[in-house]
């Protein structure tokens, strides 16, 4: 069997070693006679030449876990990867991931459900280390519906019980405003509207910080709102040149998506911009609309801590009724009440004149939609046990006569 | 009610009677370990073989405390609240001064005199009773269940009732509406039915009878089994806005808030099992309720922790 025998079927000294594929032949090269396979090394040597064998594929640690796991976990890393996370996200998203796939709600769901799976986890590790990513991009990455997202995303945070921090919008700013082409030279941008990028996120935190301070954000979807803030950010950085363009200009020299809400945003910010500039004494000379305005916001940004304290009446443990917010308050003097809120000096009288301060307050508080509402029962009115007798007159509006139904099973209405 | 004359007027005052079985032989195994304390000043009864401990379910000393502090609010609920409270508690109080000399070492349950244990799971924090919001949330819907106990005919019930509507591929029940109380009732083959709309749990009743009398009306022969409230929904103002960032950032065990989903803060109250939906605007709806009494109490839990954000802005 050693390299100087002799070929069995003809009798050649000719013996070569030679491997088909990977497994080594003694084979004759007279005649092409195989005499031995599969030999095991015998010395440590002859060892050393070969490569050698994963862990995983020796154990067959990967055979262990069922395909779909193993599928699941690629995809999880492979997310990973595409996002450009850090190691240490990849093993927690892993983890999570399996523990939730062993989970007996999602054990069994559909294939599609699965994928998503991947996704949430990578998304929670995220959203647990303060990386700054929002479910829209992970959804684009995986090609998914955001409502079937939300629905995986909310069992599984019910299931695992994970508990996920807010997702900080600071952070996102330059997470999102990295996407923007106007902040990189191209050729179809035209050179005014070229924004370095530093000063464009340093001015679109500030102004997402005011946004946050004045109840714009609470509630509301994130990235309508940078993209508001972003906007009004780079227009107040070269006003000149700027103010022609519009918010869909922005966005599509910009190459990113206008989401519909951002034009609402954008009115918001710039009606307490308009506030605060009543506060700034050498801007009070000037009749400021929301066009003229941006060319203020930087003075109006540096300034920001004091104008707000002084365009809005702070709420000091009053309860905010909607009686007060559109009629005269009858405790307080008008007239008194009338010059000192122009000093920034809060009294309990809200007044609806222009200029006037008004309540610091959300959105939906400050113009309440109304709503038809049927009158509230009162308690001691209906007094209702559950037990009255119930006529059959009563019943007898809800049955059908006898000439309904034929008429009914002579249209043949029913399956 | 009648059993309030007994407790009056009967001698044996701490013969176990049906809703104090929990609590009054608890005084005979007191008086006995009480009694054993005498014998072994020292030493303290370690084994409580001889004792009958099978009444209890799981009061431990910890509980026991807590409802002669708490006024008897604890056992309120149990009782059903069929006796008045002060009753309750003076007799608690009579016993205390009797029987409970040295409480901690007096326990069945805790071997050695070891202080009570606060239990380990996250509780949301309740705040004492004095401190009422004076807001009452309002009953927005009622969801209750029964047993028609009878198979239906779907197809039939549909072509025979005018508030009726039927569709086979879309749903496997029929829908059926009634004017006064204002519901909706899915009635299935099976003869299970569910009622949703009502605005009070009388109501419900009422109006699952209603559904139940039409199904009667059309020929089958429907029953009234099982008549269950399964879940119910109330909501309020609290009339100020609230920063809901800053919630789920100090109860972040308790919250989730997705702006990018919801608009609204989704908190999960532990005790009671309350699901409380919080919006900026100072709204809460809270949902998850089988009895009143856990709406009222969950947004009495809330309301302080909500309080608390009004000033942080």
């Amino acid at each position: 069997m050693a390299a100087g025998g002799r070929c069995p079927g003809c009798g050649s000294a000719a013996l070569v070693e030679d491997s088909h594929y990977a497994q080594q032949q003694l084979v004759c090269a007279a005649c092409g006679c195989v005499l031995a396979e599969g030999l095991l090394t015998t010395t440590y040597t002859e060892e050393e030449h070969l490569r050698e064998v994963a862990y995983s594929q020796s154990t067959g640690q990967k055979e262990q876990l069922s395909r779909c796991l193993q599928r699941g976990i690629r995809r999880v890393q492979d997310l990973c990867k595409v996002l450009q996370l850090p190691r240490v996200f990849e093993e927690t998203a892993v983890s999570y991931f399996q523990r939730a796939l062993q989970h007996p709600s999602f054990h069994l769901v559909s294939l599609e459900k699965k994928e998503l799976l991947g996704g949430c986890c990578v998304f929670v590790t995220c959203r647990q280390h303060n990386w700054p990513v929002t479910m829209g991009t992970i959804c684009s990455l995986l090609y998914a519906k955001q409502e079937l997202f939300a629905s995986v995303y909310l069992s599984l945070q019910k299931e695992l019980e994970l508990s996920v921090p807010a997702l900080s919008l600071a952070d996102l700013v330059k997470t999102h405003l990295n996407s923007f082409r106007l902040l990189q030279q191209a050729a179809d941008v035209p050179a005014p509207f070229v924004e370095d990028k530093e000063k464009v996120v340093a001015r679109t935190m500030q102004m997402v910080e005011l946004a946050s301070e004045t109840w714009l954000v609470t509630g509301r979807h994130p990235v309508p709102i940078l993209t508001a803030a972003a906007f009004l950010s780079w227009q107040s950085l070269q006003p000149g040149t700027r103010l022609s363009c519009t918010l869909g200009r922005f966005c599509r020299m910009a190459g990113v998506d206008l989401p519909p809400p951002a034009h609402l945003r954008l009115k918001e910010l710039l009606e307490i911009l308009l506030r605060m500039a009543s506060q700034l004494a050498w801007l009070r000379v000037f009749k400021l609309d929301k066009k003229t305005v941006v060319k203020h916001i930087g003075d109006l940004l540096q300034h920001r801590l004091f104008l707000l304290k002084n365009a809005f009446c702070q709420q000091d443990g009053e309860e905010q009724g909607a009686a007060a917010l559109g009629e005269g308050s009858p405790g307080s003097s008008p007239a008194a009440a009338g010059v000192a809120e122009e000093k920034g000096h809060p009294s309990g009288g809200k007044r609806q004149r222009e200029g006037g301060p008004r309540p610091l307050l959300p959105p939906c508080l400050i113009h309440p939609r109304k709503r038809l509402r049927t009158a509230a029962p009162s308690p001691s009115g209906s007094a209702i046990t559950g037990h009255e007798p119930i006529s059959d007159s009563e019943l007898e509006q809800y049955l059908r006569g006898p000439e309904e139904i034929r008429a009914f099973s002579r249209a043949k209405a029913w399956p | 009610s009648s059993l309030k004359d007994d407790l009056s007027t009967s001698p044996q005052l701490f013969a176990p009677l049906s809703p104090y079985d929990v609590d009054l032989p608890i005084q005979t195994t007191e008086d006995a370990l009480f009694g054993s304390q005498f014998n072994q000043p020292k030493e303290l009864p370690a084994d409580f073989s001889s004792v009958d401990l099978s009444f209890l379910p799981d009061i431990t000393q910890d509980n026991k405390e807590q409802n002669l502090s708490e006024d008897g609010c604890e056992m309120q609920k149990e009782l059903d609240g069929s006796i008045p409270r002060n009753e309750e508690s003076s007799i608690f109080m009579a016993e205390s001064s009797l029987s409970y000399p040295d409480t901690t070492q007096a326990s069945p349950e805790a071997s050695g005199a070891c202080p009570p244990l606060t239990p380990m799971t996250p509780m949301t924090p309740v705040t004492p009773t004095s401190e009422s919001s004076g807001i009452v949330p309002q009953l927005q819907n009622i969801v209750s269940t029964v047993n028609l106990a009878c198979r239906l005919d779907l197809k039939n019930i549909a072509l025979h009732a005018r508030n009726a509507e039927y569709n086979p591929k879309r749903f496997a029940a029929v829908i059926m509406r009634i004017r006064e109380p204002r519901t909706t009732a899915l009635i299935f083959s099976s003869g299970k039915m569910v009622c949703t709309g009502a605005k009070s749990e009388e109501q419900s009743r009422l109006a699952a009878r209603k559904y139940a009398r039409v199904v009667q009306k059309l020929g089958f022969p429907a029953k009234f089994l099982d008549f269950k409230i399964q879940n119910m929904v109330g909501s309020c103002d609290v009339r100020f806005p609230i920063r809901l960032e800053g919630l789920v950032l100090t109860h972040q065990q308790f919250s989730s808030y997705e702006p990018e989903l919801f608009p609204g803060l989704i908190y999960r109250m532990v005790k009671p099992r309350i699901v409380l939906l919080i919006f900026v605007s100072g709204k809460v709806v809270l949902t998850g309720a089988k009895e009143r009494s856990e709406i009222y109490e969950a947004f009495e839990n809330i309301y302080p922790i909500l309080k608390g954000f009004k000033k942080a802005s």
